[in-house]
């Protein structure tokens, strides 16, 4: 630590510039760290918000919440404490309101009002008609929608008010539209069924689960999100990204500590000449990393805070701590394991040379 | 007790095909309070003793104790530590560690072996004329202030020996003589042994012995007749 701590601060360019290397690295991290959670998160705040344990699909779906089509009274069938009807369909809105007529692609999800299914309210109320309708908050703050916004749907005669709001409601990157059963039926289908026989797309489940029919797929919910359209390809891609950025990194900082070690081969050799032990030295070392990557990683780590605050909303830019905790962990301990071929080095410098 | 004893030592290097014997059998003792210069020309073993006595390298016959260790068959590990507690190494380039400021370059001994006893800083500085430059680092020192530091250096954790290689080849006459002064005193006061390698034959008025190597042989000169000598040759100058 002192040898380590006093060498920095006496080559302050020099150190600076390593910690600056390895700031970058760190920063471009914990961005694409933050850019992957967010995206991950945009697929699946809606899901996330049910807390449900399980989802029944119809078997030939493949999982597929779109494609899976239950009659409204096989949840008579299923045999649950909490159990939910759950309808989606993807649809494009229009605000009547604002004078541009933009067009915002959005997710409804058709359900009970009062299943455990239904959005916590941060503004407004909850639908009570099925002309009624509960919106993500993210439509608010990207494209003005406000309560009492009449919304025509493309394609379709069926107009729906805006009443109320919820945060963190979204289904496959769009925001979610949260609307009645019925509602959805007229959205999906263009005609009312307020038949037993109507079409819904899932049943959910929260807690144990004791029976169910034959022709339906139980998914746990962990499995149901892995299973929605792109969102393994996604996290995997953005996974592999921070895992090989993680490891060059590691070689960058490997690299730089070698070179630095190469140049001082002279000075450690004196250092061993004294009686000063490899050990110590390669302690020094490995602190000096250390350091040099801890200062690198936490500065990243700040920077990428700072960032989302300043990126627009439509970026899907989200910091979660635990990750932000558990990527600093990691660049760290590789970042020191690169210094660890450097030791090497030191333990074969022979004191002799540097006397000679 | 003698502070370095060589018992039958022989050192020999491979080049190519060759063997070159950089030190023949030797058999040499230096007394605690004795401080004894080694001349000779280049290439004739001075080094190859100096490491020899500093255990940075094996002797390929024979054995070197200090202090009565038998020093040369430990391991390179045992080696280190007693290098870093008994003896103190002055070399040619000063030691010293170019990022550390003058009083971290003795804090650093503190570091390694907290909890020995070491000597005073302060009374050290004072004593070699370098108490005013503790900030400083060793590249804004002159050659002869970095000598003195990097003897302050070597006597910091008290040695019993001090091996000096050339301490005063980057220095004038003025500084070198003041440089040698200071490790007479040394040996003298503090009862330590002294090993100088020297090109520097006017410097051994400061020295108890005077040992000649040549191509590899060790062989004690009358170290009285020597010095009178300088002292007359010096005198007829004047």
């Amino acid at each position: 630590m002192f040898l380590a701590w006093n060498e920095i601060k006496h080559a302050k360019l020099r150190y600076s510039l390593v910690m600056g290397v390895m700031f970058l690295i760190a920063y471009l991290v914990f961005f694409l760290t933050g850019l992957a959670y967010g995206l991950a998160q945009d697929n699946r705040t809606a899901i996330d918000k049910w807390q449900a344990d399980t989802i029944l699909l119809s078997k030939e779906a493949n999982s597929n919440l779109n494609m899976s089509m239950i009659a409204r009274k096989e949840l008579d069938n299923v045999d649950a404490k909490n159990k939910a009807l759950l309808a989606q369909t993807p649809g494009v809105i229009v605000d009547n309101s604002s004078e541009d007529n933009e067009k915002i692609d959005v997710s409804f999800l058709g359900i009970e009002a009062d299943s455990f299914l239904a959005p916590k309210i941060v503004e407004g109320k909850m639908f009570a008609s099925n002309d009624e309708v509960v919106a993500d908050s993210s439509v608010k703050e990207q494209y003005g929608i406000k309560i009492g916004d009449e919304l025509s749907l493309s394609g379709n005669e069926k107009k729906l008010t805006v009443v109320g709001f919820t945060e963190n409601a979204k289904f496959s990157v769009s925001p979610v539209l949260y609307t009645s059963i019925n509602a959805f039926q007229e959205i999906r289908f263009e005609k009312e069924d307020t038949s037993e026989n109507a079409r819904i797309n899932g049943i959910v489940i929260r807690g144990p689960l004791a029976a169910y029919p034959d022709d339906l797929e139980k998914i746990s919910v962990g499995n149901f999100i892995n299973d929605l359209p792109g969102y393994s390809a996604q996290v995997l891609t953005f996974g592999f990204m921070i895992g090989f950025l993680i490891v060059i990194a590691a070689i960058v900082i490997g690299i730089f500590v070698y070179v630095l070690t190469m140049q001082k081969q002279k000075i450690f050799g004196v250092m061993k000449a004294q009686g000063i032990s490899s050990g110590y030295i390669a302690k020094s070392v490995i602190v000096q990393t250390f350091l040099l990557a801890f200062v690198g990683v936490v500065i990243g780590a700040l920077t990428s805070i700072l960032t989302s605050f300043l990126l627009p909303a439509a970026v899907p830019y989200q910091n979660n701590y635990l990750f932000l905790i558990g990527v600093s962990i990691l660049m760290l301990l590789f970042a020191v394991s690169g210094a660890l071929f450097s030791v090497r080095t030191i333990v074969k410098i022979d004191p002799l040379k540097a006397i000679g | 007790m003698s502070a370095i004893e060589f018992i039958d030592v022989k050192k020999q290097f491979k080049d190519g095909d060759t063997t070159i014997e950089a030190l023949k059998t030797t058999n040499f003792k230096v007394e605690k309070g004795e401080f004894v210069a080694i001349i000779g020309p280049s290439g004739s073993g001075k080094s190859t003793f100096l490491t020899l006595a500093g255990g940075l390298q094996s002797p390929t016959e024979g054995q070197v104790k200090i202090n009565g260790e038998n020093f040369s068959e430990e391991k390179e590990k045992t080696r280190a530590k007693l290098r870093f507690k008994k003896i103190g190494f002055i070399l040619q380039a000063s030691n010293l560690i170019p990022f550390l400021s003058v009083e971290n370059q003795l804090k650093l001994v503190d570091k390694i072996s907290s909890k020995e006893q070491h000597l005073s800083k302060d009374k050290l500085f004072n004593q070699l004329g370098v108490s005013k430059l503790v900030k400083k680092y060793p590249e804004e020192l002159s050659g002869g202030e970095r000598q003195r530091v990097a003897i302050a250096r070597a006597l910091y954790n008290d040695p019993t020996i001090i091996l000096a290689d050339e301490p005063t080849a980057s220095l004038d006459s003025e500084r070198a003589f003041e440089v040698v002064e200071i490790l007479a005193k040394e040996s003298k006061e503090k009862n330590k042994a002294i090993i100088m390698v020297t090109h520097d034959i006017r410097l051994v008025q400061y020295c108890d012995r005077i040992i000649e190597i040549r191509d590899g042989l060790m062989v004690e000169k009358d170290a009285e007749k020597i010095k009178q000598k300088y002292a007359r040759e010096e005198d007829n100058e004047n």
